[in-house]
């Protein structure tokens, strides 16, 4: 039964996969970011970032849109003394 | 001009990506807004490519062209085909047998400026693509209305053009989606018009849905606003009504509720019911 529901909202269909490929690759073509530009975009933060203060967890640096206008959207979590 | 004395606007219906739909669409709002009494010029900037006069079905009765205009073989006047079926449509056909190349944004605005007065709209049909050809039907806009349908890579073309208006200083740009495909979008096989303008955000002009009578209509050369009882023939009037100022509710295809969903898995698990 749990499998069943599952199948039902499970999203898989490929209006959902269109949606998804759309939203990666309007973000690149706006702002030219590829994906290995954001790759070393993140090190490079990384490096700078963790010079000064000690990174725990998982850090997340990545472009989102907010309508027509793309924006950095850095998160990166700090060890607590 | 009609009883105000406030110039024609002028409208460029554009895309990127080739055969959306604009030809049909500049076809078929013009018409429309003919028929509601406004004074029309459609000018075919598809030079070398052009259609719009088989689509209107005014390909018999040209004589010159636009770039027979602007090179000063003849005048603005003598080459404005006028369309019979409506009291005030006009067309300024393309050049067949020249290109892009052969005329320059500056020519366009000129033109445009004559037409002004004389119009209450100046609708411009773009050619594909990103180059001159785009660069000249752009030039003289007020306004633009770009045409996508719901595909990921008219949506992607849709999308460069839209950041090419806006470094154009373009305040005025709206989406008209056609060829949807309700059925499709409901059993999770098309973007829908919610997702189209997720990613485009921009204002939506209108909703035109695949229908087999646009065909049939560019066969007989007869804009499909002509025949009252088709689906695109009423959302392209729609679009001409918006146009004109009038706020008409947009149709709702999207039904995301759970017996929706239900009946989708039905119809996935068993597909030939
Ligand atoms: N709503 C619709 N339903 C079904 N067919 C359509 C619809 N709209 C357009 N078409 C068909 O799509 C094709 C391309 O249309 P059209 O010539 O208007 O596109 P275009 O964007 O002007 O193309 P181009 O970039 O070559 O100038 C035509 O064959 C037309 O009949
Ligand atoms: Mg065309």
């Amino acid at each position: 039964m749990l499998d069943f529901l599952k199948r039902i909202f499970n999203d898989n269909s490929s209006r959902k996969q269109a949606n998804d490929r759309l939203r990666v690759v309007l973000t690149h073509d706006r702002t030219g970011a590829s994906t290995q530009l954001m790759e070393t975009l993140k090190e490079e933060i990384l490096q700078v970032i963790s010079r000064h203060v000690e990174i725990e967890g998982k850090p997340d640096v990545r472009i989102i849109r907010e309508g027509r206008r793309s924006a950095l959207d850095i998160n990166i979590p700090l060890k607590g003394r | 001009m009609g009883k105000n004395k406030e110039k024609g606007k002028v409208i460029v219906v554009t895309s990127g990506k080739g055969g959306v739909g604009k030809t049909t669409t500049v076809a078929n709002i013009s018409s429309a807004l003919a028929r509601m009494g406004h004074k029309i010029v459609v000018m075919d900037l598809d030079i070398g490519l052009k259609k719009l006069d088989l689509i209107l079905g005014l390909e018999n009765r040209i004589i010159y062209d636009i770039v027979q205009v602007i090179e000063g073989e003849c005048t603005l006047k003598q080459a404005m085909v006028k369309d019979k079926r409506f009291p005030h449509l006009y067309m300024l056909p393309a050049a067949q047998t020249r290109n892009k190349d052969d005329i320059k944004p500056e020519q366009v605005k000129v033109i445009c400026e004559q037409l002004r007065p004389e119009f209450d709209y100046i609708i411009i049909d773009c050619p594909a693509g990103i180059e001159q050809g785009f660069r000249n039907a752009i030039a003289a806009a007020d306004s633009a209305i770009v045409v996508t349908n719901p595909e990921v890579s008219a949506v992607r073309d849709a999308d460069r053009i839209i950041g090419m208006l806006e470094s154009a200083e373009f305040k005025d740009i709206k989406l008209v989606v056609n060829r949807l495909q309700a059925s499709m979008v409901k059993s999770g096989d098309m973007l829908s018009i919610d997702d189209l303008l997720e990613h485009l955000c921009i204002d939506l002009l209108g909703i035109v849905p695949e229908d087999r009578k646009v065909l049939i209509s560019t066969n007989k050369g007869e804009p499909i606003v002509l025949n009252g009882n088709s689906a695109a023939g009423t959302a392209f009037n729609n679009i001409a009504r918006r146009m004109n100022g009038e706020e008409l509710d947009f149709p709702t295809f999207e039904d995301d509720s759970f017996w929706s969903k239900l009946r989708n898995l039905g119809r996935n698990l068993f597909p030939n019911k």
